[in-house]
C-alpha cells in the first residue's frame, strides 16, 4: 500500500496528487482495535464506584468555552464528513459545505487560540513534568485536565492547525463569493498541500472517533456532561482532580 | 509521449445478457472498461491515456437494441446506433429534435458505429484531460484548461468547480429537452434516473459525467409522450459541420397554443458538464407569443451567470443567439 498518491504525466515526469486514501481504512481498523481493546481491559479491571453527580455543583466550563467546543466540534465533523464520503463513493455537493465549515473552525480556533492564550490559565493546558509522573502513581490527581486530556487537546491541536493552514491555501484556490479561483499555485506545491491536508484529515478521523468514544465511557461521562452544561459535583470534583493544582473558582448553581 | 505502437493486451469479455454484463463488472471491481460503439473507448486507448485490463463488450445482448413504441412514448436500447435513431420514423415524427441531433453527431461512419447510450455516456473532451495529463477529472489537483495560459475556447460558462469541460453529447441536450428517463441496470435491480439528473457537474463528482459507476450497465432510454409532437428546434454550432464536437448546441421543445407558448424545454449542451436547463428562459417564455419580440426579450436571460474563461467569450453571444433562433417561428 501506498503512502501517498503519484501520478506519471505524459512526459513520464511524476506529479504529487495527495495522501493514499487506503489509509483511511487502516485509520478505521486501528481506532475500532484499540476501542476493542480499551473495552476488554475496562470490562476485565474491577469497576470503581463512581462518584456521585448530586450535591453541590463547581464550574468546569464556563458558556463561552462551552460554545467554542461545540462550533469547533460540529464544525469539524462536517469537515470531515464532507470532505470523507465523496472519496468513499457518496456523491454530492460538498465543497461549498466544506470551505464553509472550514471558515467557522478557522474563526472558532482563533479566538479559542486568543482567548486560551491571553485570557484564561493557559498553563492549564501545558504538560508540565509532573504531569508525567499521572499514569504510574496511584491517586496521584491531575489538575483541571488530566494528562490524556492535554494528550488529546495537543494531538488534536497540531492536526486542526495543519489541516486549517493547508485547507486556507487550498480554499484560495477555488471560486468564491468574494474571489475567483486563481489556478495559480504549482502543480508540486498543490500536491504537498493535498498530502498534508491528507494527514491531518486522517489523523483526525481516528483521534475524533477515539475522543468521542472517550466522551461516551461511563467514568467520563461527567466530562462531557459538563462540556453540555459546565458544572461537574464537588464529589465528582474530589474524586478526580487535585484541588491543589485546580480549584474551579466559581460555584455553579447546584 | 506515449507511442502510437500496437494495442495492449486486454482481457474481452462478450456477455450475452444484461445480467452476465452487470457480474462480469462486479467481478472486475471497476477494472472492467464497459465497451458499447467503442467510438470514446478506442480514442482513449490509442492515446495511451487509460489502460483498461479488461473490457466487457456490450454488442451481443439482445434487448438493449433498438426502437420499440411504448403505451408511454418510446424506448430506444442503449446499444442503438446512431443511424438508426436518426433515421427511425417513429422518433422523427414524435420527437424530431432528438433526429436531427442523433444526425448531427460526428460523421457517417461514427454513427454507423457508436450507439445512442454510448454518446450519453461518452466522456469529455477536454484536450488537456484527454491527454493523459493528471488534472482533477484525472484524479489531479488542477485544471490545466483554466490554468492563465490555458486553452479553454472550447470549455464552460457555468457550473465550473475546479473543472471547466463540458458535456461533448450531442443527443443529451436533446433527451433532456424532451424529459427522457434513462434506466441503469444495477446490482440486479433496474434504476430509473430522469435524464435531467444523470448527467452530472463536477461539484458532484470530478471524475464521472453521468451518475454512472463501475458495474452499471445503461439499459435503454425512455421517452414519455409527454413532448411529443411539439413544436421543436435544434441546432448545434460547431468548427465544422461534420465530425465536430459542439461549441454550443441548443435543444428546444415547446407546447404552444394559437402561436402562444404555454410550456418550453430548452438546453444548452457545450456551456457546461451537464446539458444545461435555460430555466429563466423557459420561465419567461410562458404565455409569450412564438416570435422575433420574445426571443429578442428572453435570449438575454440565457448567459446570466456565465463566467468566461480566457478564450471562450464568445460562447455568450453564441448562446444567445441560438436562443432567438430557437423562439423564431
Amino acid at each position: 500500500m501506498e503512502i501517498v498518491t503519484v501520478r506519471e504525466d505524459v512526459w513520464g515526469r511524476e506529479v504529487l496528487l495527495g495522501v493514499s486514501w487506503d489509509w483511511l481504512w487502516v485509520i478505521l481498523a486501528l481506532t475500532f482495535a484499540a476501542i476493542v481493546v480499551h473495552l476488554l481491559i475496562m470490562a476485565v479491571l474491577r469497576k470503581q464506584p463512581r462518584p456521585s453527580a448530586a450535591g453541590k455543583r463547581l464550574t468546569r466550563h464556563d458558556n463561552f468555552d462551552r460554545s467554542f467546543h461545540w462550533i469547533m466540534a460540529i464544525s469539524t465533523l462536517v469537515l470531515l464528513f464532507t470532505g470523507v464520503l465523496p472519496i468513499i463513493g457518496y456523491d454530492f455537493n460538498w465543497l461549498t459545505i466544506h470551505w464553509i465549515a472550514g471558515l467557522v473552525l478557522t474563526g472558532a480556533v482563533l479566538l479559542h487560540v486568543i482567548r486560551a492564550v491571553f485570557f484564561q490559565d493557559f498553563g492549564s493546558m501545558v504538560v508540565a513534568p509532573k504531569d508525567l509522573k499521572e499514569p504510574f502513581e496511584k491517586g496521584r490527581k491531575p489538575g483541571k485536565y488530566s494528562l490524556a486530556q492535554k494528550g488529546m487537546h495537543h494531538a488534536m491541536t497540531l492536526l486542526v492547525l495543519v489541516v486549517i493552514g493547508t485547507g486556507l491555501v487550498l480554499f484560495l484556490q477555488i471560486d468564491t463569493p468574494w474571489w475567483d479561483r486563481p489556478n495559480s499555485l504549482a502543480e508540486s506545491t498543490l500536491g504537498w498541500m493535498f498530502v498534508l491536508h491528507g494527514v491531518s484529515t486522517l489523523g483526525l478521523v481516528g483521534l475524533t472517533a477515539l475522543h468521542v468514544y472517550f466522551a461516551l465511557r461511563p467514568e467520563k461521562r461527567f466530562y462531557t456532561r459538563s462540556m453540555i452544561s459546565g458544572w461537574i459535583s464537588e464529589d465528582e470534583f474530589s474524586a478526580n482532580h487535585d484541588p491543589a493544582r485546580w480549584m474551579p473558582d466559581e460555584t455553579a448553581r447546584s | 509521449m506515449a507511442a502510437h505502437d500496437v494495442m495492449p493486451d486486454i482481457e474481452l469479455f462478450q456477455p450475452i445478457t444484461v445480467e452476465d454484463a452487470s457480474a462480469i463488472a462486479a467481478r472486475l471491481d471497476g477494472a472492467g472498461w464497459i465497451l458499447a460503439g467503442g467510438q470514446d473507448t478506442y480514442g482513449w486507448l490509442k492515446d495511451r491515456a487509460k489502460h483498461p485490463g479488461a473490457m466487457i463488450d456490450l454488442a451481443a445482448i439482445e434487448g438493449i437494441n433498438g426502437i420499440n413504441a411504448t403505451a408511454s412514448g418510446i424506448s430506444i436500447g442503449a446499444m442503438t446506433t446512431l443511424r438508426d435513431v436518426m433515421r427511425d420514423p417513429l422518433i422523427a415524427e414524435k420527437f424530431p429534435i432528438l433526429t436531427q441531433a442523433a444526425g448531427r453527431v460526428a460523421s457517417p461512419q461514427i454513427r454507423n458505429q457508436g450507439t445512442l447510450g454510448g454518446n450519453v455516456a461518452q466522456d469529455t473532451r477536454c484536450w488537456y484531460y484527454r491527454r493523459g495529463l493528471s488534472c482533477y477529472r484525472a484524479g489531479g489537483n488542477i485544471c490545466y484548461a483554466d490554468s492563465p495560459e490555458g486553452m479553454n475556447r472550447e470549455h464552460a460558462l457555468f457550473g465550473a468547480s475546479r473543472c471547466v469541460a463540458v458535456s461533448p453529447s450531442d443527443t443529451a441536450t436533446a433527451l433532456v429537452a424532451v424529459d427522457a428517463t434513462m434506466v441503469i441496470h444495477r446490482e440486479g435491480r433496474e434504476k430509473r434516473v430522469p435524464a435531467e439528473q444523470f448527467f452530472i457537474g463536477p461539484a458532484i463528482n470530478i471524475t464521472h459525467m453521468t451518475v454512472l459507476r463501475p458495474g452499471d450497465i445503461l439499459t435503454h432510454v425512455e421517452i414519455p409522450n409527454t413532448w411529443a409532437n411539439t413544436e421543436s428546434y435544434f441546432e448545434k454550432v460547431a468548427d465544422r459541420d461534420v465530425w465536430d464536437f459542439a461549441l454550443v448546441s441548443i435543444a428546444a421543445v415547446m407546447k404552444t397554443s394559437g402561436g402562444v407558448i404555454d410550456d418550453a424545454r430548452i438546453v444548452c449542451g457545450a456551456v457546461e458538464c451537464v446539458p444545461r436547463r435555460l430555466r429563466s428562459v423557459e420561465q419567461a417564455l410562458s404565455g409569450k407569443p412564438r416570435n422575433e419580440q420574445t426571443a429578442d426579450a428572453v435570449a438575454g436571460l440565457a448567459s446570466g451567470g456565465a463566467r468566461t474563461l480566457n478564450h471562450n467569450q464568445f460562447k455568450v453571444p453564441l448562446m444567445e443567439n441560438l436562443v432567438r433562433r430557437a423562439l423564431r417561428t
